[in-house]
């Protein structure tokens, strides 16, 4: 008995030692950790910040409606890149959207094969593909083929950006619902499509949508391949087989002039292109999450009751 | 002196499927049933006879191949890949494994209950319940409505929920959303109902209310339980099955099994020799 | 691999083999004591209250195994026939001394005794130790033996009481119906216990009920 307890007192002992030494060394890994966190993020709210203090002046009715007026003079404003934007992006995603859904079931619920090891890394692949490529690829296969620039070309473009993350995405979330919900769906004696559509996607709506969301951001602000397809212009939408402007290119194109008005409406025009996809996020989040019947605020709701 | 000092002789231990009193007659038959994984066997030719409105246990270690068995029953295994099944499973005389039948219309006939309860989450209670019905096409609200209610009643949860079907499955209790599952498989109607270890995760009350539940189903199906819990088996079942490393080792009505097991493994298995 | 019952079930078996000793040595002085005169009663007494103690802890025991491991099978079938068992053996132990207390109150009756009483004592001499035999070794071949001597004390009693009543020895004639009245019942218990040695081994139920209800029904 008496070797136990000299035993847990020798043990006991070698703990007290650390202790000091380890409290000491906790605390100083959480101020690291906090610091980089505080490094990392102050480069990003000082953008935030710049674009606020010096964008917001430019901001009027005007100045988000009218087309711009000759170059250096100070007035129009942005109207048609405004609307070039929500135009391009809407297109995009309604080409990208569900083509990379679609790849995403197929890569999660029918993907043990070959095939879809193939579909899997060419995805990967793709993500990483410099968007300048892609925008020369659509200005070699449609302006040139065409001959002119065009929205349809801009939003191939953008589509090709946005459908590999939306099928990863949309792959990851729904592997992330257990196999047990398929398994209950099975021995209802359910097909495996409705399964698939009507039980599955339905509890990994929050992950897809995030998925959507991150892709829709990423094209909002994408310049390069807007350059080699729609190309700009100081015209609101006539037809889709015709230059149109973005904001993006407004910015690029305003920045690049030695006016002082004109850098002060780019950073407007910077402003107005945050603020968009800041809402698109925040607008679609907050449909989805407190919607009744999504899967994460059915979480949310049952933490709250098991707090109660 | 000490007492027990010779063992029980083993009498015969093969299984023992009629009594010439019981006319009853078999809901399910499974027939020479062989799974395997990738050249190992699972299951080993197991053939198990279920008399009608009776509930049957299934019994052994961990590995033993009763849930793989089970599983059997309703086809489950044609969702795992490397899986293969061979032998018949009849039902009513319609073998589930045979090529000229619809599986998903037979599987059907067979409603199957999982170990940790598993309602759809993002669905209400009520639309749980109707899931395997109004996603093969059932509309008629009249009717959704009268199966959601019989099916509650019949898994013990409609006083329970029945003042607000639309909450939602995952803000009930475990053993509400155990009963809630029971309540989906039945809404199907099936004949047969198959259960893997059903109360396992759940706490000793509401265990017991699914035992309840299970013993009143009995007057109207076939029960098949996978179960680890002994007292459970001798509870709830009236015939069972001991299977060990594949193999079905024992299979009788449950009170003899436990009182005076033929096989000398079933013995030792049952005063938990191993296990 | 030790179970959490199996310390309990080495207890029940220790104690049971204690009472089967006992039952053994107080038997056999109940009946020298009668056959012999000797008073061995204050003994025999304090036999007998052992074994109603011990039957008392198997009692207890037995409960609380049910209660904590929920037994099964083998385990289960010797618990149950251990308190029927334990029963015996403390009705054997009561009747041991219910014999010594025959020699006390009769006084020395040691020239009552005759062939057939000598018998019969002996059977059931033997009979008590194949019985406590047959459970510590699950042996139920000595089921037959013992069914045999209870046979015979059953016959001897039957015989012999019509006997006494003309006999003109009241005080031997009295002296000897009590006693094979003892000795009948406790042939009747060695039976029971038999039976229940039966049911650990094979898990048949009661098969010699029918029987003993049979000649209970008879006397009148």
């Amino acid at each position: 008995m008496n070797s136990i307890q000299d035993r847990r007192q020798e043990y006991r002992s070698l703990f007290k030692q650390n202790v000091a030494k380890r409290l000491l060394v906790d605390k100083s890994v959480r101020i690291i950790v906090f610091s980089c966190v505080i490094i990392a993020i102050i480069p990003l709210g000082s953008i935030l910040v710049e674009v606020f203090k010096n964008g917001l002046t430019a901001i009027s009715i005007e100045f988000l409606t009218e087309t711009p007026g000759s170059v250096g003079s100070g007035e129009g404003g942005i109207g048609p890149a405004i609307q070039g934007t929500l135009i391009i992006v809407g297109l995009s995603s309604m080409i990208g959207v569900p083509i990379g859904v679609m790849s995403g079931i197929f890569l999660s619920e029918y993907g043990d094969n070959a095939l879809a090891r193939f579909v899997r890394f060419f995805n990967d692949v793709f993500m990483e593909f410099p968007s300048i490529l892609l925008g020369i690829f659509a200005f070699l296969i449609i302006v040139l083929v065409l001959g002119h620039f065009s929205v349809w070309a801009g939003a191939f473009a953008l589509s090709l950006i946005m459908f590999p993350i939306v099928a990863r995405t949309t792959e990851e979330s729904l592997k992330m619902v257990p196999m047990t919900y398929r398994e209950a769906g099975t021995a209802l004696g359910l097909k495996k499509w409705v399964i698939t559509f009507r039980i599955v996607i339905s509890a990994a709506k929050s992950g897809m949508i995030t998925g959507i969301l991150l892709s829709v951001s990423r094209i909002g602000g994408e310049t390069a391949p807007l350059i080699m397809t729609i190309l700009g212009s100081s015209q609101f939408f006539s037809s889709m087989d015709t230059p149109m402007d973005a904001l993006p290119l407004r910015i690029w194109r305003l920045s690049l002039l030695p006016y002082d008005s004109a850098q002060l409406q780019g950073w407007g025009a910077a402003l107005v292109l945050i603020m968009i996809i800041i809402g698109i996020n925040l607008g679609i989040k907050y449909y989805f999450m407190n919607k009744k019947n999504g899967f994460f605020g059915q979480l949310i709701k049952q933490r709250r009751n098991a707090t109660k | 002196m000490t007492a027990l000092t010779t063992k029980p002789t083993s009498m015969d231990a093969s299984p023992e499927f009629s009594s010439t009193l019981d006319t009853s007659k078999y809901k399910m038959i499974a027939e020479n049933v062989t799974v395997s994984y990738g050249g190992i066997d699972a299951v080993k030719n197991v053939t198990m006879k279920f008399k009608e409105k009776s509930v049957t246990a299934l019994i052994g270690p961990s590995g033993c191949g009763k849930t793989t068995f089970l599983r059997c029953l309703n086809r489950m295994h044609d969702m795992t890949k490397n899986a293969k099944v061979t032998g018949k499973v009849m039902i009513d005389d319609i073998d589930l494994y045979s090529k000229e039948i619809d599986p998903i219309y037979h599987r059907r006939k067979v409603g199957m209950v999982f170990q940790k309860p598993n309602p759809f989450p993002t669905m209400s209670v009520y639309d749980n319940v109707t899931a395997g019905l109004r996603l093969n096409g059932v509309r008629d609200k009249k009717i959704l409505d009268e199966i959601v209610e019989d099916s509650l009643k019949m898994a013990y949860l409609w006083d329970e929920v029945k003042n607000d079907l639309k909450k939602s499955a995952i803000e009930l209790s475990g053993g509400q959303q155990q009963r809630l599952c029971i309540a989906r498989a039945l809404a199907i109607q099936p004949e047969v109902l198959l259960m893997d270890e059903p109360a396992s995760a759940l706490d000793p009350i509401a265990t017991q209310k699914i035992e309840e539940t299970i013993i009143e189903l009995k007057n109207d199906y076939t029960i098949i339980i996978v179960t680890h819990n002994m007292q459970q088996a001798i509870r709830v079942s009236d015939y069972t099955g001991f299977m060990y490393l594949g193999d079905l080792i024992e299979f009788r009505e449950t009170k003899k099994l436990f009182t005076d097991p033929k096989d000398e493994l079933t013995a030792k298995y049952v005063q938990g020799h191993f296990g | 691999m030790t179970r959490l019952i199996d310390p309990s079930l080495h207890k029940l078996s220790f104690i049971m083999s204690e009472m089967g000793d006992m039952v053994i040595e107080s038997i056999s002085l109940a009946i020298d004591s009668y056959l012999t005169g000797t008073n061995t009663k204050d003994k025999v007494l304090k036999l007998s209250d052992s074994i109603r103690a011990k039957y008392f802890e198997v009692e207890d025991l037995t409960f609380d195994m049910l209660l904590k491991y929920q037994p099964v099978a083998d385990d289960f079938r010797l618990i149950r026939s251990s308190t029927e068992i334990s029963y015996a053996f403390s009705r054997f132990g009561r009747y041991a001394y219910d014999i010594t207390l025959v020699r006390d109150l009769f006084g020395d009756v040691s020239e009552c005794t005759n062939a057939s009483l000598v018998e019969s004592t002996k059977k059931v001499k033997h009979m008590i130790k194949a019985a406590v035999l047959s459970f510590a070794e699950l042996d139920v071949r000595k089921a037959v033996e013992i069914h045999e001597d209870e046979k015979y004390i059953d016959r001897i009693y039957r015989e012999r009481l019509p006997e006494l009543i003309e006999s003109t020895n009241t005080r031997c004639a009295l002296a000897e119906a009590l006693l094979l009245r003892y000795l009948e019942r406790i042939g009747d218990h060695a039976v029971f216990m038999s039976d229940a040695i039966n049911y650990i081994v094979t898990g048949k139920h009661r098969p010699s009920e029918e029987r003993i209800a049979s000649h209970t029904k008879t006397e009148n």
